[in-house]
């Protein structure tokens, strides 16, 4: 017991240290624990129970980059915008009481749906299936279609056509590795992008309000069911990510506010993480790196999947305390740091890292997401059609044309 | 239009082109199996080989192909790609794949990601009359007319296949022939059989190692 305690610590050390690194996932770290299942006397089901701390630890630290300096991780990319709007009005630290409900809820809920989740996602999955690329591009032409004006249409269609080609390129080429490529297009789409326009404009860091006032949970109930179902249908569905989740949870509430959208993002993810390891007892697949590591090292049957649930939600009690006293702690000191300085160390840290992971190959790749996440707030329509990113090849793949597209492209 | 959103678009037009010529340059190509190592994790190749195991599970097919170089991969087709597939794969077929090389439990494998990455192509039989010693071990299909259909010891099937005067005992294991896929096979069939040509008695005999090894082609 005291060494499942003990890795379960470590878990969540490492969870911090991936969630505030923007661009060290904990897919970085997995093969550690794997290598120490060979020729350890480690029991499997502790290594297993040090990679969930690790991986529902990091969904909710991850919100704390993302929000005080606009560096994404997958999965909190499109809540850089609304964290960064927050952010700017002195709202950081609500921001983070926001994804704190809404990564705890997203777990609590989670974990007491399983089973009526499990009863539905599977059928739902069949049904839904082979329709997946109707229901993606009706989701696409609902987006574009909200902009409205004749204009926001035309850009939203460009920007979303031009993320999915730069998705397709790097992500289903020999360019560069699919999970390598990840980082330094959601970091150019919805990082740097969004830095960059805070320089041009001379942002400046206003004053952090840390306001204690305990959050409405009534009023956030609806994002979070939402947010938890659309978790459950990502975490158990293959290629929908959390990103695409959240567009299926926001259709479904009409919730389109900042808050509420933080919330059921933020469920989305935590939600994904937990019904990643869920789907390993449910249907046998393993749908996220750490779920694959998980799989590599035990066989998860209805023991295992109750412990491996008991683990996540004994983390989650930890990592939203920890969440909100380091959040606490970034609110109050962020306007300390010269803002100016920051954005530009951001960026640098950013630039370093996608060159160390990637090369010059994902230089290319950054600045070419850059260039398209800066248009959006230039040509005033939502961020989200950059998630063309990921929803082009998805809909290409559920279509069964995307090796078509590519071979058609000379590829 | 805005000096920013011209220049914002013009990047995006030329990185996207750049990135493309990039992607041109390292597509795919077919790559021998024997090359294939841990470097080439997440990249997506060609392979081409014979199908030299082949097995089923809850409806995903899982091949092991090899080529001329030596090498040996493994290729998970799920059921959802398997569906699609316009023609069924047996043992023996040659197959180009392409796919991205992933590991799965230490193990290298190319998954196809949708029926058109699979091209198969059906590779004939071999004459029963045909069929020497020198074959002993190598695996072979075969297509002939039952001749005779015993079955022998805990629920084992042996059919005698009978082509051109040449004759061919085809060995069923009790748990090929208990399995629900196994077909109806009679006497006066015809049938194609594909398996290892092993040694029993001093008789040389072709052993299934699946129900999916072997298929009717007419019944009498």
């Amino acid at each position: 017991m005291l060494d499942v305690l003990a890795f379960v610590a470590l878990g969540i050390a490492l969870g911090i240290f991936t969630g505030f690194l923007p661009g060290i996932h904990v897919n970085n770290l997995t093969p550690m624990f794997l290598a120490l299942a060979v020729g350890s006397a480690f029991a499997s089901m502790t290594l297993a129970a040090a990679i969930v701390a690790m991986a529902v630890t990091n969904t909710f630290i991850s919100y704390i980059p993302a929000t005080f300096l606009g560096a994404p991780e997958p999965g909190t990319e499109l809540s850089v915008l609304p964290a960064h709007r927050l952010l700017m009005q002195g709202k950081g630290y609500e921001a983070i009481k926001l994804t704190a409900v809404g990564c705890f809820g997203g777990l609590l809920l989670g974990a007491a749906l399983i089973w009526p989740m499990l009863l539905i996602v599977g059928p739902a999955y069949a049904a839904i299936g082979p329709h997946m690329h109707m229901l993606l591009t009706a989701i696409v032409i609902v987006m574009i279609a909200l902009e409205r004006s004749k204009a926001g249409i035309f850009w939203a269609s460009v920007i979303f056509l031009l993320s999915g080609f730069l998705g397709l390129l790097s992500l289903d080429t020999n360019l560069s590795r699919g999970d390598v490529a990840l980082m330094p297009l959601l970091s150019g789409l919805f990082g740097v992008s969004t830095l960059l326009l805070s320089l041009k404009n001379g942002g400046k860091m206003p004053k952090q309000r840390i306001d204690d006032r305990p959050l409405e949970i009534k009023r956030n109930l609806k994002p979070l069911f939402a947010g938890t179902a659309a978790g459950a249908l990502t975490g158990i569905i293959p290629g929908v990510g959390p990103s695409q989740g959240t567009v299926l949870a926001q259709l479904a509430t009409r919730s389109s506010g900042t808050r509420e959208f933080m919330v059921s993002v933020s469920g989305v993810n935590t939600a994904k993480a937990l019904f990643s390891f869920v789907a390993l007892y449910a249907i046998g697949r393993a749908r996220s790196g750490a779920a694959v590591a998980v799989e590599q090292l035990m066989d998860v049957g209805f023991r295992e999947l109750v412990f491996l649930v008991g683990v996540a939600l004994f983390v989650g009690g930890i990592a939203v305390i920890l969440h909100m006293k380091l959040g606490r702690f970034a609110a109050r000191n962020i306007g300390r740091l010269p803002y100016r300085a920051t954005c530009i160390a951001v960026i640098a840290g950013i630039v370093g890292l996608t060159i160390y992971y990637s090369g010059l190959v994902g230089l290319l790749i950054l600045t070419t997401a850059t260039a398209i996440g800066i248009l959006p707030a230039v040509v005033n329509v939502k961020r989200t059609h950059c998630m063309g990113v990921i929803m082009l090849p998805c809909i290409l793949y559920f279509a069964g044309l995307k090796g078509g597209v590519l071979s058609a492209l000379g590829l | 239009m805005e000096k920013i959103t011209k220049l914002g678009l013009l990047c995006s037009l030329a990185g996207l082109a750049a990135i493309y010529a990039g992607a041109v340059y390292v597509r795919p190509s077919v790559t021998p199996i024997a090359r294939l190592d841990n470097e080439f994790v997440g990249l997506k190749v060609i392979v081409s080989g014979q199908v030299v195991d082949l097995r089923e599970s809850n409806g995903h097919l899982f091949l092991k192909l090899q080529d001329n170089s030596g090498g040996v991969i493994s290729v998970p087709i799920f059921s959802s790609t398997r569906s699609q597939l316009g023609d069924s794969i047996e043992l023996l077929d040659e197959v180009q794949v392409t796919g991205e090389v992933t590991l799965y439990r230490g193990e290298l494998e190319v998954v196809p990601e949708e029926a058109g990455d699979v091209i198969i192509v059906h590779s004939p039989c071999t004459g029963v009359a045909s069929i020497g010693a020198d074959m002993l071990g190598e695996p072979i299909r075969v297509i002939g007319v039952v001749e005779k259909r015993e079955i022998v010891g805990s629920g084992n099937i042996i059919l005698t296949l009978a082509e051109d005067g040449g004759k061919l005992a085809v060995f069923v294991p009790a748990s090929v022939a208990r399995s629900e896929e196994f077909p109806e096979v009679h006497v006066g069939y015809t049938v194609q059989a594909s398996g290892w040509l092993q040694m029993y008695n001093n008789e040389l005999e072709l052993r299934l190692t699946g129900a999916w090894n072997i298929k009717v082609i007419g019944a009498a």
